[in-house]
């Protein structure tokens, strides 16, 4: 199961980090989102290591701790998702298509996402979503927000900052 | 890894073993081992150490294979086994003999056969190969050995020894070659003997393990592992591999099934077991390059083993076994990486694929630190259950390593005789707790993490290696070592801080604020607190929910919590003795007596706490008049907090001034004879701006710029905050997505973006007239004098200085020498400062030279003398213009208003003033020659003069200035190094010709004219240059200019025939008159000189149409013609062409020279004087 989903920025800063665990191992899992960050900079650096995953924005498995597999979405704006699952015996293509989610092919709402917005914002995302339809001409997946900053998760471009 | 024991942490070398002929030992030793692959050596000097050595244990070996299958297996693997078949059982026995032993007499050959009989029972039960090596003495040369022992002996012994030919081997220590060939035989027969020895063995025990011909599985386990050593003894590694691996996987099946020992015991042997067989994987898989395998297969077993974590009460042996586990591996990874250098990166083959990080040995370091943390934690868990049921005995002391690996007995002493006694669970656990408890685990930790941290950081993984950094400070704080735990969080907080991991940073802010109370820094304690207390954690305190024991001794991160770091650290800076739960150590509460200093640039992580921001209304601001200053102040703390007295220091410290707290009582300490202001409230509300507006007022001038905001709160905390502009100022970069109304530190939106610390103060307005009284544009060549008056209306100059610029107009720059113009060669500058003259040195002339401090060509400083209020001073500016050209006159006066420099400011007036320069008069000339008379000139060259005939040179003058100007005088000078060659005329007569007073108004003309008559042939005559003397026409008698025009130099050459033309100036219509041409040659030859006449139809003519003539050296040629007019009114005679043969050069007169008036009638004549200055010539006038 997926026990956290964080959205770092591009300067490497937490926008949005979630965990759904019983709270004992929120700050380790805070810890783990962090440093996988390593990795997602070693990715981007050195292309020709990671291989088929060249072209991709999935980055697939990063980090593997000792509980938990860590997995990594990198968005044209730079932008981070990652992903980190307790489930060590998942396959990559699994973790790919709850990615995928969230990729511009899909039309499916990333659940993680989803969540936020109906927990937070349930009363003001319709009207979101239709005011950046009609101003933005986008579809929106999700969107929510950080300080002064509306991170829109949309189909055509990924994530747009606002 | 090192604590393996050395057998199993290398590969089996083969044994063999030597008896006899001691003395070839050592020889033979050190060849064997240096052989490729190596052979060790066992050395029995004679044979009767034989039996002794080996007697004994082939009995125990024997007693072990040979056990009632029927009874269970006590262990799994033997701890002595492999050390016995590396050190004890070799694989080939040599014995020695030498030459003359075997061809010797009887009793000798007996001796032989008797040592090989007793050294073939004792290697038969083991199959030990047998190798007889006949050593020849060092003296015989026979060409063969045959010949040495004989063939009947020889046949002998190999019965005896029951050997091959080739298993007798001779060695022959003679010369090098041979000793060398010998050794080389040895080794070759002893590696051959020694794989057949090994192969023989393993495939004994394989075959048992084929037939399953065991009663137990520890049987299996115990077969696979030798099938395997024996593999690895002949280097098969693929063999001993997959023996390895069945041992294993046979090895985790008995997890379960296995009932031999107590429960405990018997999980710590398999683990113990399945360590040394992973280990032995391992090795073999890395040493064969196959990493990403290696790695495969450490997953495995680290999956396969992670669970299975034994009785509670032992649970830390678990983790202690899982440590070392990942603390091997990563040794062995380091050492093969090095080795193989290229890592092959991650293997797309296997099943699951492998990330960057398990290639890294880093983080293999880091993972058996976390175990051994664990191991620590759930050691010291059962230490306390330990104690609390009753401590421990002193049983524990007697208990040590059994006979097999991974089991422990107690050591009883009976009668001398040590015995082996099984152990129970209890027992053993207490004798782990106490074994336990003699390592240092933090130690071994930070160890361990420091090799992780050093590792990722070398790889530029900097939040791994920054996360090891943290575990590693924990463990330092634990250990009360707070002087490396600080110095580490420092690091780490700080990368935690510049990517805005605000969770992150509070867990280490907590520890490193922890380790300043408990080391006593009050100083660090109170920053780290309040950076804490200003952290944006509140907003996501209802998502995240911490546990406390996790987060450090800080707590979980929200707002309460920050609100209680916030009361603790101001009761201490209030100095509220007993207020804050400062734990055992007292030291911070008396260390806090002093004042407390905080400083707050603008990088520091405490601008969360108090930013201020500093605007002055106006950016530039008059001396001595009042200007507005915004301070504002803004904190991120989660309670308000009071300001008791606030200062803001400028760069000018008389600006500097105190706003008091009104609420506060007023303290008098440090602000004698500073302004004070006094504010109705000075409350920090968070998040809110607190702004305060005053007037500052500046004398001197130049840049007033706010350096420091002064907060002082409660009695003992100062901080000092680094004013910043609101215009520049950064966000706070942890708050920036934090949900906040966003508020101006202004009032004026506008003010907040454009707003500077800093301000201009301008100078004091100057009390003094400076005036440039110069009128209409210059003249190139003249000395143009500028007026410049100081009047002093207010003030008194003191050191006054008057600087003068002059500049160009259209380029900017000063008159350099790099100008374009190439003919600016005898003056650099096209306008120059020639001087400046003051009116009123009268009476000291000196005086006035020596004001004159500095003229350069473009640039003047000159001194004013002092001035009383009301005196007025001139002087006057030379400028001469050397090129037409418009330029910028810049002036200005610097002076002191006070007597006093020092205490006063200077004050600068500035005057400028464009004046064109513009050229007064254009000189120009003109050569003409006399009436009709025409010398030939040969040469191209222009102009050219005929010698000895005089020419006419005009000399015209125009004014092209737009004031009228007097000529005083116009002449021919010769430069100094040159003579005049040729006589000058003047028009006018008399050889210095004075014009008297000749006015040229605008636009008019003067023209001179000049007769020249060359005495010499020169190819550039020296005619000199035309001086004119002139001046503006004014009252004041201004000084001459004297304008020189430089003549060209002329061509002076002697014509060969000159052509005078003679006609009359009219003719009467029918009246015949004579036009006649005289050619004379002028050269000693004879010129042939053809001429023709062309038809006129206005004309009849008498003579000759075309002729040709001689005309003979220094004589004339007359050729007359005799024409009467047809036709009246202007005509155009005959044209006459003359050419001369000698020369080819053909002579025509000019349309002009050859037309005539002819009148109707003869006419009467007058002769008229033109008066008109301009045109002097006389000319004809008809009158009726």
């Amino acid at each position: 199961m997926i026990v956290c989903v964080a959205v770092v920025g591009h300067q490497n800063n937490p926008l949005y980090i979630q965990s759904f665990t019983e709270a004992d191992d929120a700050l380790k899992l805070h810890h783990i989102v962090h440093c996988s960050l390593d990795v997602v900079d070693e990715r981007v650096n050195n292309p020709k290591k990671s291989g088929p995953t060249l072209n991709e924005t999935f980055l697939g498995l990063l980090y593997p701790t000792e509980n938990y597999k860590v997995y990594g979405y990198l968005t044209n704006t730079k932008v981070k998702f990652i992903l980190v699952t307790t489930d060590l015996d998942v396959r990559d293509v699994d973790v790919r298509n709850v990615s995928n989610a969230i990729h511009p092919s899909q039309k499916i709402g990333f659940w993680a996402f989803s969540l936020l917005i109906v927990e937070d914002f349930m009363c003001r995302i319709s009207f979101l979503a239709n005011w950046a339809y009609e101003n933005l001409n986008i579809d929106l997946l999700g969107w929510f927000i950080r300080g002064s900053m509306l991170v829109v998760i949309q189909i055509s471009t990924s994530v747009v900052l606002l | 890894m090192e604590e393996y024991p050395e057998e199993l942490r290398t590969p089996p070398v083969t044994l063999i073993s030597l008896v006899g002929c001691p003395e070839l030992h050592a020889l033979i030793s050190s060849h064997l081992h240096s052989e490729q692959p190596p052979i060790n050596t066992l050395a029995l000097p004679d044979f009767s150490k034989i039996s002794v050595i080996f007697s004994d244990k082939s009995s125990d070996g024997k007693a072990a294979s040979a056990s009632d299958p029927s009874s269970p297996t006590p262990g799994i693997l033997k701890r002595d086994w492999l050390l016995k078949h590396r050190t004890k059982v070799p694989a080939v026995l040599a014995a020695l003999f030498n030459s003359e032993q075997i061809s010797g007499d009887p009793a000798q050959w007996i001796q032989v056969c008797t040592d090989l009989e007793n050294l073939r029972n004792v290697i038969r039960p083991k199959n030990i190969k047998l190798v007889v090596v006949v050593v020849v003495p060092a003296t015989f040369f026979a060409s063969s050995n045959d010949d040495l022992i004989s063939e009947d002996r020889m046949a002998a012994l190999r019965k005896r020894a029951e050997l091959d030919a080739k298993h007798i081997v001779f060695f022959n220590s003679g010369d090098e070659l041979q000793l060398k060939e010998s050794l080389n035989k040895l080794g070759s027969t002893f590696a051959e003997l020694a794989t057949t020895y090994y192969r023989e063995e393993g495939r004994r025990i394989k075959t048992r393990v084929e037939k399953k011909n065991f009663s137990s599985i520890e049987l299996n386990i115990r077969n696979c592992f030798k099938v395997a050593v024996h593999a690895e003894f002949r280097r098969d590694w693929v063999e001993a591999l997959r023996f390895y691996e069945d041992a294993y996987h046979l090895l985790r099946q008995m997890v379960s099934t296995s009932t031999r020992l107590p429960v405990i015991q018997r999980l710590v042997e398999i683990k113990i077991v399945a360590e040394q067989l992973h280990f032995k994987i391992s090795t073999l898989l890395l040493h064969g390059g196959k990493i990403a395998d290696a790695i495969a297969w450490f997953r495995k077993h680290n999956a396969s083993y992670r669970n299975l974590v034994g009785p509670p009460g032992v649970v830390f042996m678990h983790w202690e076994w899982m440590s070392r586990q990942f603390l091997v591996f990563a040794e062995l990874l380091e050492t093969s990486s090095k080795a193989i250098q290229s890592i092959s990166g991650p293997a797309s083959n296997t099943a699951e694929k492998l990330t960057e990080w398990e290639f890294q040995p880093a983080y293999y370091y880091q993972l058996a630190a976390n175990y051994l943390k664990e191991k620590r934690n759930a050691l010291e868990l059962a230490q306390q259950s330990e104690e609390a049921a009753g401590g421990i005995d002193g049983s524990a002391e007697s208990v040590a390593p059994s006979v097999y690996v991974g089991q422990f007995s107690r050591l009883l002493e009976q009668e001398n005789v040590l015995a082996m006694q099984p152990l129970t669970d209890e027992e053993y656990t207490r004798y782990s707790i106490a074994e336990g408890k003699r390592f240092q685990d933090s130690f071994e930790i930070i160890a361990l993490l420091k090799k992780s941290h050093e590792s990722f950081s070398g790889i530029k993984a900097k939040r791994m290696g920054s996360l090891c950094a943290f575990q590693m400070a924990k463990e330092y704080y634990t250990v009360a070592d707070f002087t490396n735990a600080k110095q580490l969080l420092d690091d780490v907080a700080s990368l935690y801080r510049s990517e805005g991991w605000v969770t992150l940073l509070w867990e280490a802010l907590g520890y490193v604020r922890e380790c300043a109370r408990r080391a006593g820094m009050v100083k660090e304690f109170v920053e780290y607190s309040l950076e804490m207390a200003a952290l944006p954690v509140s907003s996501d305190t209802s998502v995240q929910s911490f546990d406390s024991k996790d987060c450090g001794p800080a707590g979980p991160p929200s707002l309460a919590q920050r609100e209680n770091i916030h009361k603790e650290v101001f009761s201490l800076v209030s100095g509220e003795v007993g207020s804050v739960s400062i734990g055992d150590n007292l030291d911070l509460q008396t260390a806090c007596n002093g004042p407390l200093h905080l400083e707050i640039d603008l990088v520091s992580p405490l601008r969360v706490v108090l930013l201020a921001s500093v605007a002055f209304h106006e950016q530039i601001i008059k001396p001595g008049v009042p200007a507005l200053i915004t301070v504002s102040l803004l904190s991120q703390l989660p309670m308000n907090v009071d300001i008791d007295q606030l200062e803001l220091q400028f760069n000018q410290s008389e600006c500097n001034f105190i706003i008091m707290n009104s609420q506060r009582p007023a303290s008098t300490d440090g602000r004698q004879g500073r302004r004070v202001e006094r504010a109705p409230s000075l409350s920090l509300v968070t998040h809110k701006w607190l702004r305060l507006t005053y007037e500052v007022q500046s004398e001197l001038s130049g840049k007033l710029e706010c350096i420091y905001v002064v907060a002082k709160m409660r009695s003992l905390l100062t901080i000092c905050c680094r004013a910043e502009s609101p215009a520049s100022m950064d966000d706070l970069p942890l708050w920036r997505f934090e949900d906040r109304v966003q508020t101006f530190p202004t009032k004026d939106p506008a003010l907040a973006f454009s707003g500077q610390k800093a301000a201009q103060v301008e100078e004091a307005d100057p009390q003094v007239d400076l005036v440039l009284g110069a009128t209409g544009p210059a003249l190139v060549e003249e000395c143009f004098l500028v007026p410049v008056t100081v009047t002093s209306k207010g003030h008194s100059v003191f050191s006054g200085e008057l600087k003068v610029n002059l500049v160009d107009v259209k380029g900017g720059g000063l008159f350099s020498p790099r100008e374009v113009e190439p003919l600016s060669s005898d003056s650099s500058h096209h306008v120059q400062l020639l001087g400046v003259s003051s009116t009123d040195t009268e009476d000291d002339p000196q005086v006035a030279s020596s004001k004159i401090m500095k003229i350069q060509q473009s640039f003047g400083l000159v001194s004013v003398p002092f001035l009383k209020d009301g005196e007025s001073w001139s002087c006057k500016l030379e400028i001469k213009w050397n090129r037409p050209k418009p330029i910028m006159l810049f002036v200005s006066l610097g002076y002191f208003p006070d007597v006093n420099e020092l205490s006063s400011q200077k004050v600068h007036v500035h005057k400028s003033l464009q004046i064109e320069g513009k050229t007064g008069i254009v000189i120009s000339h003109q050569f003409m020659l006399p009436f009709h008379q025409y010398p030939l000139l040969l040469s191209k060259q222009s102009p050219s003069l005929p010698m000895n005939e005089a020419s006419v040179l005009v000399v015209s003058t125009k004014n092209c200035s737009e004031v009228p100007l007097e000529l005083q005088s116009m002449s021919i000078d010769m430069d100094d190094d040159h003579e005049r060659l040729y006589t000058l005329q003047h028009g006018g007569g008399g050889a210095e010709d004075m014009l008297g007073i000749s006015h040229l108004m605008p636009g008019a003309e003067f023209r001179k004219v000049f007769t020249i008559v060359p005495e010499v042939e020169s190819s550039s005559l020296v005619l000199g240059s035309v001086a004119l003397r002139w001046r503006r026409k004014s009252e004041t008698q201004e000084a001459c200019v004297l304008t020189k025009y430089k003549l060209p130099d002329v061509n002076i050459e002697l014509p060969p025939l000159v052509v005078r033309q003679e006609c009359p100036p009219y003719a009467i219509l029918g009246d015949p008159f004579a036009y006649v041409l005289r050619i004379k040659n002028q050269t000693k030859l004879l010129q042939e000189v053809k001429f023709s006449l062309g038809d006129a139809q206005s004309f009849v003519l008498a003579g000759s149409h075309t002729d040709s003539t001689f005309i003979l050296p220094k004589s004339e040629h007359v050729v007359s013609y005799k024409i009467v007019p047809l036709c009246s009114g202007m005509q155009q005679l005959p044209r006459v062409t003359v050419t001369s043969v000698r020369y080819s050069a053909a002579f025509q007169p000019s349309v002009a020279a050859s037309t005539v008036f002819v009148f109707p009638s003869k006419p009467h004549f007058q002769i008229a004087a033109a008066a008109d200055a301009e045109n002097k010539e006389l000319e004809p006038v008809a009158t009726e």
